[in-house]
Order: structure tokens, then C-alpha cells, then sequence
């Protein structure tokens, strides 16, 4: 399989410290990979060298199949990117700090027209963006990223301090990208819940270290399922499993059955109707992949 | 790439207040010896033979300072623009390579000051005319306006150095307004000091000397600045 990002053994340290160990992350064409972890884990540092703005310390990065120590310049001008908060000329207007970056990028001057309409800054195009709120110089930010229409676009916390309706819109924005423009997409976040519903492969990273590296599926499945049951004699019930030998969890008003396959459900339930015991409902309570994320990181602290 | 990237930088640099500080670096030099001259233009007439020259003397006894203070303040204006909201990552994440990037704040800090020296040459002269003080010494104008210039390139390429490495800008302000108290004391001081070069005084007695050597440590201060800038992790 062909990556377009691909590190190996990619590790980075300040001093004693090593901010990312051993990364070996793959992103394919076409994905949007969501790269996840808390704060301070590392995704900074690893987007970093992956624009060259940082030497590793060990290991290798390549980009399009193309090493990125050798190949930087001719990597980069097919790269987008918004790194940490976005940086601007405060002096410049919209427009005039677009045409600073255009202007290296070798774009043609109608793309700044076009990316300004996609992030909705048309209006305020020639004003000066020292006198913008955080959310429009991210949308600054995210235009710029996209004016050499780059076939890799790297986000970093790319909806760090926009309001919910503008949170939308750039998700919006960013999933129909690969689809329309073919782009492979690089999301960073430290909510799950922003990357559960944008990626399509999710990268786990904390404490420098790539703990889970798969599809967004995959990481579902990882949701182990509980079942809930309601029952008419929940005492008699709970009493009548556990002597069959199934532990379920007593709770005020339903039983607990977890990580149970179909097949033992199955034979639980009917084991409880031969006994006389009418069942009300039967629920399954998936587990949020916030809680999956959350048990991740705190697996990796301990072990 | 590198022409494109100076055209960048002089967009970037528009409402700076950069030509202000050009004008004002060129036309307040003679602004001193026309306060000068305007108060007491008899008395100084009689202090020597050749006027012009003695004119000549009295500008340049100010361009100095006016040079590596004007450095210190342009090189700092100049990375500020990209420290400010830390535009260098978003700068160098752009397909250039860092070594052009120095090169076009170089040579657009280096072309404001030699736009300055011209000013200077030019408001020296219309003065100098104004003041009737006979045939002008065209060598001399130029030589008092552009030597000065070649002779500090070594002080702009150090203080670019020391400004674009520095997280903090005090470092390069407090070196630049050090570096300005040499041209006040320049003839006791000792000739490889490059602070002092911009006073054209030597004990060789000859001022191209220092536009040489202006030029060469300027090349290699530009270079040792330069490599040291594109092997650090940008901030």
C-alpha cells in the first residue's frame, strides 16, 4: 500500500525528555486521519517535523514517497497546513496577508478570491486583521492552508476558538475535501468527539507514543457492549444467574450483563423465561468512545 | 524564488513605518549641521580653508550613529513582523528554503540603508549648495555618504543574527543601542572593533580600508548568521 505520510521509528527530544518515541504512523490517500491525543502528548511536535520545521532526532519521514530531509521544498509546495494558533500579519488585511504566502506558493491571485469565499471572509477581505476575533483569523489560517489547493492539508486544532455554527462549518469543509479535491486530510484535536465524526482512521497518541493506529470502525468495536435487562423479579433473577454461574451486576432497577457474546445472552435470556421471569426490555449500552479513550490513556499511564 | 520572496517582504513591510525611518535616518543627520550652520554658519566658515570639507566633517561626525542605530531598529522592526504572532512556522512550512528567507530580510535591510546613505548624499549636497561654500568635492560627498554604509554591513549582519535567534527582542535591542555608544568615542578605540568601522577612523589613516573589510566580515558575520538560522527548529 502506497502512504502518503509515512514515519518510521520518527522520535524527537528536548534534552532528557522525549517529546515523541518511536512513531511509525501511515496515513493512506484519501483518508482523514485524526490524530488524537491530550494535551502535551506530542501531535505538535510530530506536525512539526512533519513540515520540516523540526529536525528528528531519530528515524524517518517520508512524504509522497519522498524523503522529506532530501525532498523538503518540493513536498511542502503540495502541502497545506494551520499549525497551533494561526499566524498572521496584524498590519495586513485579509487579502494582502494571503498575497504574502500566494506569492511563494506561486498560486494563481484568483485563488485568494476563491478561499476567502470558502471561509466566508469575502466581506471582510480588506480589513485589517489585527482587528479580527480568534475565529476568523483561524478562518484566515485554514485559507491559507488551502491556497495551493495542497494534496496533503495538516490541521492543527483547526477549530480552536471558533463558535459552534463555525466548528460545523469547517468540519463541513474538511470531510468533502478528500471526496472533491482528492485531498488526504490531517486532523489534530484533543476531543474525540470532534475526530469521531470527521475521520476515517484515527491515530492515538500519549505521552509521545502511538497507542492505537487503525480505522475509526476498528476503534468502535473496541466499545465493548454491556446489556441492560429489565425483569419482572429482579431479585429472583440476579439469584437464579448467579447460581447458573453468570455474574451480572446488580443495579437499582435493571441488570448488567457485560462483555458477554450473543450466544450466552441468548441462553441467559431463556434460561430466565423458563424460570418464569418476564423480561421487560433488553438494552445495549455502548459505550462512548470518549470512555474507549479515556480507558486507553489511562492503560498506558499505569502500564 | 529569492526575488519573489523580496517583493514578500517589502509587501510585508508596508505601514511599518520603514520609510519613515529611512527618510528620517538620511535628512536628520543634516538637519544637525543645519541647526548647526544656521546658528553660527560666520564662526564656522573661519575654522578652516577648505568649507566644504570642513562640512563635510561635521555631517559625518553624526552618520555613524545615525547608521547602527538605524540598524538596530530596522533589523528589530524586520523579525518582529514575524515574531509577532510567530509567523515563522507558518513562513518556513511554505516550499522555500530558510536560507532564502535570510537572504531576502538581508538584502531588503541592506537596500534600506543604502537608499538612507543616498538621501543622505542628496540632502548634503542641496545643503552644502544652499550654503554657498564653493566648488564641491564630488569624491569626498561620495565617499562621506557611502563608506559609511559598506562599513557597517558587519554590525547589520550581526544584528540580524542576534534578532531572528533571540526569543527575546531585548537581547538584539540591548546589543543594537551598545553597539550605538562606540561612534561617540571612535578614535580611542581599537581599530578591529566593527562598531567603530562606520566612523571611517583608523590609525592607518586610510577609510577604504574599512569599506573592505566592511565588506568581508560583513559576508562571513552574514553567513556564520545565516547557516546558524537554518539549522535551528523554528520557534
Amino acid at each position: 500500500m502506497k502512504y502518503v505520510v509515512e514515519t518510521k521509528n520518527l522520535t524527537k527530544s528536548f534534552g532528557k525528555e522525549q517529546a515523541v518515541q518511536s512513531l511509525d504512523m501511515k496515513i493512506a490517500k484519501g483518508e482523514i486521519y485524526g490524530f488524537l491525543g491530550p494535551n502535551g502528548a506530542g501531535k505538535t511536535t510530530t506536525i512539526r517535523m512533519l513540515l520540516g520545521l523540526m529536525k528528528p532526532t531519530s528515524g524517518s519521514i517520508q512524504v509522497f514517497q519522498q524523503d522529506l530531509k532530501k525532498s523538503r521544498i518540493s513536498i511542502l509546495s503540495k502541502v497545506g497546513s494551520l499549525v497551533e494558533n494561526p499566524s498572521y500579519y496584524p498590519h495586513l488585511t485579509a487579502r494582502e496577508n494571503l498575497e504574502a504566502w500566494r506569492k511563494i506558493l506561486g498560486a494563481p491571485k484568483s485563488r485568494i478570491t476563491d478561499v476567502l469565499a470558502i471561509v466566508r471572509l469575502s466581506d471582510v477581505a480588506n480589513k485589517k486583521v489585527k482587528g479580527f476575533s480568534l475565529g476568523m483569523k483561524q478562518r484566515l489560517g485554514i485559507a491559507a492552508a488551502l491556497l495551493n489547493n495542497p494534496e496533503l492539508l495538516i490541521l492543527d486544532e483547526p477549530t480552536n476558538g471558533l463558535d459552534p455554527s463555525g466548528i460545523i462549518e469547517i468540519r463541513e469543509l474538511i470531510k468533502q475535501l478528500p471526496q472533491s479535491h482528492g485531498m488526504t486530510v490531517l486532523i489534530s484535536s484533543h476531543l474525540l468527539s470532534e475526530i469521531d465524526q470527521l475521520a476515517t482512521t484515527v491515530g492515538v497518541l500519549t505521552k509521545g507514543k502511538l497507542i492505537f493506529q487503525d480505522s475509526i470502525e476498528a476503534m468502535r468495536k473496541l466499545a465493548k457492549q454491556n446489556i441492560s435487562l429489565r425483569v419482572s423479579d429482579q431479585d429472583e433473577a440476579h439469584r437464579l444467574l448467579l447460581a447458573k454461574g453468570i455474574q451480572t451486576d446488580y443495579q437499582k432497577d435493571r441488570l448488567i450483563l457485560s462483555e458477554f457474546t450473543d450466544e450466552e445472552i441468548a441462553n441467559a435470556i431463556q434460561f430466565l423465561v423458563q424460570k418464569q421471569i418476564a423480561i421487560y426490555r433488553v438494552e445495549e449500552e455502548k459505550r462512548s468512545l470518549e470512555d474507549i479513550f479515556l480507558q486507553m490513556t489511562r492503560e498506558d499511564q499505569v502500564g | 524564488m529569492i526575488r519573489k520572496l523580496i517583493q514578500v517582504e517589502f509587501l510585508k513591510s508596508k505601514r511599518k513605518g520603514f520609510w519613515l525611518l529611512v527618510f528620517l535616518g538620511g535628512f536628520g543627520v543634516v538637519a544637525l549641521q543645519m541647526v548647526n550652520y544656521g546658528v553660527r554658519k560666520e564662526y564656522l566658515l573661519q575654522q578652516s580653508d577648505n568649507d566644504w570639507i570642513y562640512y563635510l566633517m561635521n555631517i559625518s561626525n553624526f552618520t555613524p550613529l545615525a547608521l547602527v542605530l538605524g540598524i538596530a531598529i530596522l533589523t528589530s522592526f524586520m523579525t518582529s513582523i514575524e515574531n509577532e504572532t510567530n509567523a515563522w512556522k507558518q513562513l518556513i512550512a511554505l516550499p522555500v528554503s530558510k536560507l532564502t528567507v535570510y537572504l531576502a530580510k538581508f538584502t531588503v535591510l541592506a537596500f534600506m540603508l543604502l537608499v538612507a546613505s543616498l538621501l543622505l548624499t542628496l540632502f548634503t549636497y542641496g545643503y552644502g549648495v544652499f550654503l554657498d561654500l564653493g566648488a564641491i568635492p564630488y569624491g569626498a560627498l561620495l565617499k562621506y555618504s557611502f563608506y559609511p554604509f559598506f562599513a557597517s554591513l558587519p554590525i547589520l549582519a550581526l544584528q540580524l543574527w542576534i534578532a531572528t535567534v533571540s526569543n527575546n527582542q531585548a537581547i538584539p535591542i540591548t546589543t543594537g543601542v551598545i553597539g550605538v555608544l562606540p561612534s561617540f568615542s571612535a578614535q580611542n578605540l581599537p581599530d578591529w572593533l566593527i562598531w567603530k568601522w562606520p566612523s571611517l577612523m583608523n590609525s592607518w589613516n586610510e577609510p577604504i580600508y574599512y569599506v573592505w573589510l566592511g565588506l568581508g566580515v560583513g559576508c562571513l558575520l552574514y553567513f556564520v548568521g545565516m547557516f546558524d538560522f537554518a539549522r535551528r527548529d523554528v520557534k
